[in-house]
């Protein structure tokens, strides 16, 4: 089967994927699908969504030159996907202004989501404030802490924040405690997964619907530079920016397709969230992939510099996508993200957010590989206005 | 036929309701579970539900995903709780024991479930969806049943093809919610235990959320008996430091009692 058909008619994508759920949840991932089912090739419903993301998102997002960056590695030439432009700062508007449309078309009048960097959580609490609908974010404590700036906007935009003080109190904790929420709430409310992850048919909506990035690529490939790009580097942690921008391109074999993932404290010492490079096939929330479990299948901890990336699973299109060699996928460190950071600061005037630095980080060991003729695309998956105090801390500044 | 079998058989012959008990395997230590593994049976208990510590229990409600905790800070994993099992069936070969967790640790440990004469009956597993069967996740012991939930969103045609693939009895979650939550609809539980029983000949046992002798005693009056979980694990985390389970007991006691009536 090829990966576009993916994934089956069980929410599989090869091996991975699937609905590992309790039984409660069964009947609303049901109804979930067909209702996406019936909308998703209907006019008016993609009408609605692509004019949302045209007048509230922004898009499209610029493909722009990195001339100093491509000029510092003196290789291939560097283009940067812009959905740190986007309305509140990062891709994970794409998803939610589509899943806010399917919760309004099954008349739900509740929005739960669960979110690591804030971003998902801003974007949720968003569209739910656009609607006049009750939000409810859950977030690990840890995560509270570090991104202090994006609670206080959820906060602004009327969504309740409640903090998940369970197991590493991280994004892992709080998908658990937002899944236990769906489960005693079920009729009455839509949860907004914030990455392409879960059940099925969760990797599937929310991987078509952050599509619309890789789509335009297409078209702003051919018209800037006259051809597909040789190489799309994206992070991964769930992989959501990842899978939009590559889903396009999955069909033209000529494109490398590179995830990033976070290293942390290196992938020899275990303290990483790498699962796609250092972790084995397993089952979480809902989902086999990837997964960083010890021999007896418990989830391990993660460690990363970065919250929305410090996430012990990955989406199951990833794992089949490894498995196919259809994509490759890195790591990088958490000193290597931080040096990122400062270099894309200095020489785009672009203040990435430290998720998307790691991409730029991998740059150091990818661009020798390329040549001059060749054309690379970064996808700038978030501004990193939210990373400021993190980053602050980690070089001692008190701000 | 297994424990499991024997005791249902009786049960319905006697026309007497079916006490199941859970507690979580290792919390708040091994040796506890085993005393309190007896302690159950003493006090009338006919099938122990034996909780397999996860990481990411997603199912349960705070207080049982607290004893998880405890019993992972304890490395308590699949091979001790064998271990407690084998232990327990020295002096006691007759009870019933159910495991119930999540899929992750089952796969990954599928050798030990698939061990003959490992003293289990039954298994449990949480997030599996209903229309799977365990053997297709390699896990494939006749000796074992395969328990399996049906909720009040489950749809007729799932249980029907829920109810082909399980083994043993139903277990019916009694409300939309994680486990220790409160408020049951009656009339909701009562209609749909009788559309389970009129697609299965197998007992009903209903769960999730039983936490007084009312609760007990009317639940049962609809099913073939109850299991109580996050009351009996409460009650284990508040005794843990004198280890005095008397109050464990008590309360099981009272339960069958009000069962019984």
């Amino acid at each position: 089967m090829k990966s576009k058909d993916l994934p089956d008619k069980f929410g599989f994508y090869g091996e991975y994927g699937g609905k590992f759920v309790p039984e409660t949840l069964m009947f609303a991932l049901a109804e979930l699908e067909e209702t996406y089912k019936s909308l998703r090739d209907n006019n008016e419903f993609q009408t609605e969504f692509y004019r949302d993301l045209s007048q509230f998102v922004g898009r499209p997002s610029p493909l722009y030159f990195a001339k100093r960056l491509t000029d510092h590695y003196g290789k291939a030439s560097i283009w940067l996907k812009r959905e740190d432009l986007n309305h509140t700062g990062a891709h994970k508007i794409n998803n939610t202004v589509g899943q806010i449309l399917l919760a309004k078309h099954m008349g739900k009048k509740r929005i739960i989501a669960e979110t690591g960097a804030g971003q998902h959580g801003v974007a949720t609490a968003t569209v739910a404030a656009r609607l006049g609908l009750e939000c409810h974010i859950y977030m690990g404590t840890e995560d509270v802490r570090r991104q202090s700036l994006n609670v206080y906007r959820m906060k602004l935009l009327g969504a309740e924040v409640h903090a998940v003080d369970s197991g590493s109190a991280t994004l892992k904790d709080a998908l658990n405690e937002a899944l236990r929420d769906w489960v005693t709430n079920i009729e009455s409310t839509y949860y907004i997964i914030g990455s392409v992850t879960g059940p099925h048919p969760y990797p599937m909506i929310v991987r078509d619907f952050n599509a619309v990035v890789g789509k335009e690529l297409i078209d702003q490939s051919k018209e800037l530079f006259g051809k597909m790009p040789d190489a799309i580097l994206a992070c991964v942690g769930g992989g959501s920016n990842a899978m939009g921008i590559f889903y396009p391109f999955i069909e033209y074999d000529e494109v490398r397709l590179i995830g990033v993932e976070a290293a942390g404290e290196g992938l020899k010492t275990g303290n990483h969230a790498a699962p796609l490079n250092d972790g084995t096939p397993g089952i979480l929330h809902g989902a086999k992939s990837y997964l960083m479990q010890d021999e007896s299948g418990q989830v391990k901890g993660t460690a990363s510099i970065s919250a929305g990336l410090d996430y012990p699973g990955v989406g199951p299109e990833h794992s089949w996508l490894k498995d196919q060699n259809r994509a490759q996928y890195a790591a990088v460190n958490d000193s290597q993200v931080v040096e990122a950071f400062h270099l894309v600061n200095k020489l785009e005037g672009i203040l990435p957010a430290l998720e998307t630095a790691h991409a730029f980080a991998y740059l150091e060991e990818f661009m020798p590989t390329t040549s001059q003729d060749e054309h690379i695309v970064i996808n700038v998956s978030g501004r990193g206005d939210k990373d400021i105090n993190t980053m602050a801390e980690v070089e001692g500044i008190d701000l | 036929m297994n424990n499991l079998g024997k005791v249902l058989n009786h049960k319905k012959l006697n026309d007497e309701k079916v006490l199941v008990a859970y507690l979580v395997a290792g919390d708040p230590d091994l040796e506890s579970s085993l005393d309190l593994m007896h302690l159950l049976v003493e006090a009338g208990v006919d099938i122990i539900e034996l909780g397999v510590p996860f990481t990411d229990p997603i199912a349960e409600g705070p207080v049982i995903q607290k004893a998880h905790d405890r019993a992972l800070k304890k490395n308590t994993d699949f091979k001790s709780i064998m271990n407690l099992v084998n232990k327990f069936r020295i002096s006691n070969p007759q009870t019933p024991i159910i495991l119930m967790g999540y899929i992750n640790t089952f796969v990954t440990n599928k050798k030990l479930i698939n061990m003959k004469d490992n003293g289990i009956d039954g298994v449990l597993v949480v997030d599996i969806p209903g229309e799977f069967n365990l053997a297709d996740y390699e896990i494939n012991n006749k000796k074992i049943d395969s328990i399996s939930l049906i909720s009040p969103t489950t749809s007729d045609d799932r249980i029907k093809t829920i109810v082909d693939q399980s083994s043993g009895f139903i277990y019916y979650v009694t409300l939309r919610g994680v486990t220790g939550s409160s408020h049951f609809d009656k009339s909701e539980i009562e209609f749909n235990i009788k559309k389970i029983k009129n697609l299965s000949n197998m007992p009903v046992m209903a769960g999730f959320g039983i936490k007084t002798t009312e609760d007990a005693a009317v639940l049962a009056s609809y099913s073939d008996g109850v299991v109580i979980g996050s009351s009996i694990v409460d009650l284990i985390d508040k005794n843990s430091d004198k280890k005095d389970f008397e109050s464990v007991k008590e309360y099981v006691t009272d339960i069958k009692e009000a069962i019984s009536q």
